[in-house]
């Protein structure tokens, strides 16, 4: 029942006629899909910058495929390096898509309106770039179908007791959750684009996608429980994708790994990298796209708030961990050890790099006026996207370089192809998310038009 | 006869007075270009609502039965100890029926919405009518 058109404060509205919610909806609709034309020569330049960086990751998984894993740098104690890290990473990026979609939209925040297409979007990209990694990491990718248990001559099935499976199947799950609520947001969107677009091509191509909607009473129908329900079991979905990701590492007994916290801690995580790698595509592309009358810096301010929670549960989860590691102290020295060797061990300046870009970069939003400045939040967002890169690289990597036994410590390098293939994993990334601009409504155009009545 | 507003609010007028004088909901045809929780409300007084939930439900139970099944069946099919765990973990079942609860509540409402809604209309998917963002109602009555 929301009675306020979005972004027009209440002394300057102006007079609202009969037809104030009509026009409104049409001037949307043109802004909206003004975005859905021939692209600048800028946009080119960013696809064969992106396509250019898949080429290198190409060449480098090819690489790996035809001379073995040991082109890695992992090896011996570090069995688990840079491929495990751009995964977690990934799937970290895709969980604030849900969280904008499904959590938001069941708390009736309205500022979710304005991100949830591209964030959902992203979501859908992370999860398509995250699931390459355990692939990559195979080694024999052509193998991959044993993670799943179909029947075979061996009478073997998989090891349902190991998070190695339950990751196959909540990634799987979540790409395909993500991919259906998004399609079915898409849908009334797509009616629009087949009614708008001018040329024969366009209207057929969004004629089908649209699954021929048209808008009656009884569709909505449907379409508002089904939205619903959708939502509500993405909910526990993506807290529980980040649980069992987590849980990876923390069913193992290394030290830096075996701990209780990891579940709500990475869940954190992955919302605070997610958000800030919504604020670095959403930034530039309501420029590019004059969309700065449906996205307001109040809405951005809105999400400056929500890195900035995040931010702060992540220095929790920090905190937490140090401390009992010092809690317990001389009485259990392997835990100890570990998070000294963290902090003042070879990969220190990993450790140091991760508490300035998560712990200490986001406090500035504590200042109204930084929050409120988008170059700042763009700014502020690359160090974070870095800094949760590398909280990944140091549970994983640190841990296992210095284990029980000093007989088998050791220090891992990543290679060239594995560096390769982490540009390629960007590359990937954005050559989806630029085609997804050109092609798709980046803002939900129905849900706003909902705000407007 | 066809009913074209503008405006939510005559719309609505229009639409009560309708369903007032004794239409059945389901005879007349109602477009609108957004979801609306108020006309929702209005013609969900005269009309049940969506039935879709029992697609989720249903969906949901065969999910969550399917991962507790697949999972102690495959572990007693060909008994092989690891990790020193009993054959019937449950607790590290659990994962797996709750991942598979979702994905198949999720696919089968999202059947739900093309079984119920009657989509996709290949005919409509080149040819559609376009109501453009008005508010449409059409009564199939002999006047």
């Amino acid at each position: 029942m929301s009675s306020h058109a979005p972004n027009v404060n209440a002394e300057n509205a102006p007079e609202r006629d009969q037809t104030y919610a009509y026009n409104y909806k049409e001037q949307m609709e043109q802004d909206v899909f003004a975005a859905i034309s021939k692209p600048k020569p800028m946009f080119f330049v960013a696809l064969l910058i992106s396509l250019g960086c898949v080429g290198i990751g190409a060449y480098s998984w090819t690489q790996q495929i035809v001379y073995g894993l040991g082109e890695a740098g992992i090896t011996n104690p570090v069995g688990w390096g840079v491929y495990i890290t751009d995964f977690v990473f990934w799937v970290g990026i895709a969980h604030s898509g849900t969280l904008i979609s499904a959590i938001l939209f069941l708390f009736r925040a309205q500022f979710r309106n304005r991100f949830n297409r591209t964030a959902e979007a992203m979501t859908v990209f992370a999860v398509l770039t995250a699931g390459l990694f355990p692939l990559i990491h195979l080694g024999r990718v052509w193998f991959a179908y044993w993670l799943f248990p179909y029947p075979n001559q061996r009478l073997l099935w998989v090891n349902f007791k190991s998070p190695l499976v339950w990751d196959v199947f909540a990634v799987s799950t979540y790409l395909t959750v993500s991919v259906v609520f998004w399609y079915i947001g898409l849908v009334p969107d797509l009616a629009i684009a087949r009614r708008i677009k001018e040329s024969k091509l366009q209207k057929t191509i969004y004629g089908i996608f649209s699954l021929g909607w048209t808008g009656t009473f009884k569709e909505w129908q449907h379409y508002n429980q089904l939205y619903k329900f959708l939502a509500a079991l993405a909910t526990p979905l993506v807290l529980s994708v980040h649980s069992v990701v987590s849980w990876d590492f923390a069913m193992g007994v290394v030290y830096g790994w075996h701990t209780t916290i990891f579940a709500p801690y990475f869940v954190a995580g992955a919302i605070f990298s997610g958000c800030a790698m919504v604020i670095t595509l959403m930034v530039p592309m309501r420029k590019i796209f004059s969309l700065e009358k449906y996205i307001t810096v109040d809405d951005f301010e809105k999400l400056a708030k929500l890195l900035m929670l995040t931010g702060l549960i992540v220095s929790y989860a920090y905190i937490i961990e140090l401390a009992l590691a010092m809690y317990v102290g001389h009485g259990n020295i392997y835990e100890y050890e570990q998070f000294m060797y963290r902090m003042t061990g070879d990969y220190a300046w990993a450790y140091w790099i991760m508490i300035g870009c998560n712990v200490i970069s986001p406090l500035a939003l504590f200042i109204r006026g930084l929050r409120r400045n988008l170059l700042f939040l763009f700014f502020l967002s690359i160090p974070i996207n870095i800094g949760m890169w590398f909280e990944r690289f140091n549970i994983i990597v640190i841990s296992l370089a210095k284990d029980f036994d000093p007989y088998s410590f050791g220090y891992y390098t990543p290679s060239m192809i594995e560096w390769g293939i982490t540009i390629g994993s960007f590359g990937w990334f954005f050559t989806f998310f630029l085609l997804f601009t050109k092609t798709i409504p980046v803002i939900p155009v129905t849900e706003l038009k909902e705000e407007v009545e | 006869m066809e009913y074209r507003f503008k405006n939510k609010a005559e719309f609505m007028e229009k639409l009560e007075a309708l369903l007032e004088s004794g239409i059945n909901p389901d005879d007349m045809k109602i477009v609108i270009p957004n979801p609306d929780h108020d006309i929702e409300h209005l013609v969900e007084h005269y009309k049940s609502p969506s039935k879709l939930k029992y697609f989720t439900l249903i969906g949901g139970l065969t999910g969550c039965f399917t991962g507790f099944f697949i999972t102690a069946w495959t572990s007693l099919d060909w008994e092989l100890v690891t990790g020193g765990k009993p054959f019937l973990s449950w607790p590290a079942y659990i994962v797996i029926a709750f991942e598979l609860t979702i994905l198949l509540g999720a696919l089968s409402s999202f059947a739900g919405l093309l079984i119920l809604g009657k989509l996709p209309q290949f005919s409509k998917m080149l040819n559609p009518e376009n109501y453009g963002n008005e508010f449409v109602i059409i009564t199939e009555d002999e006047e």
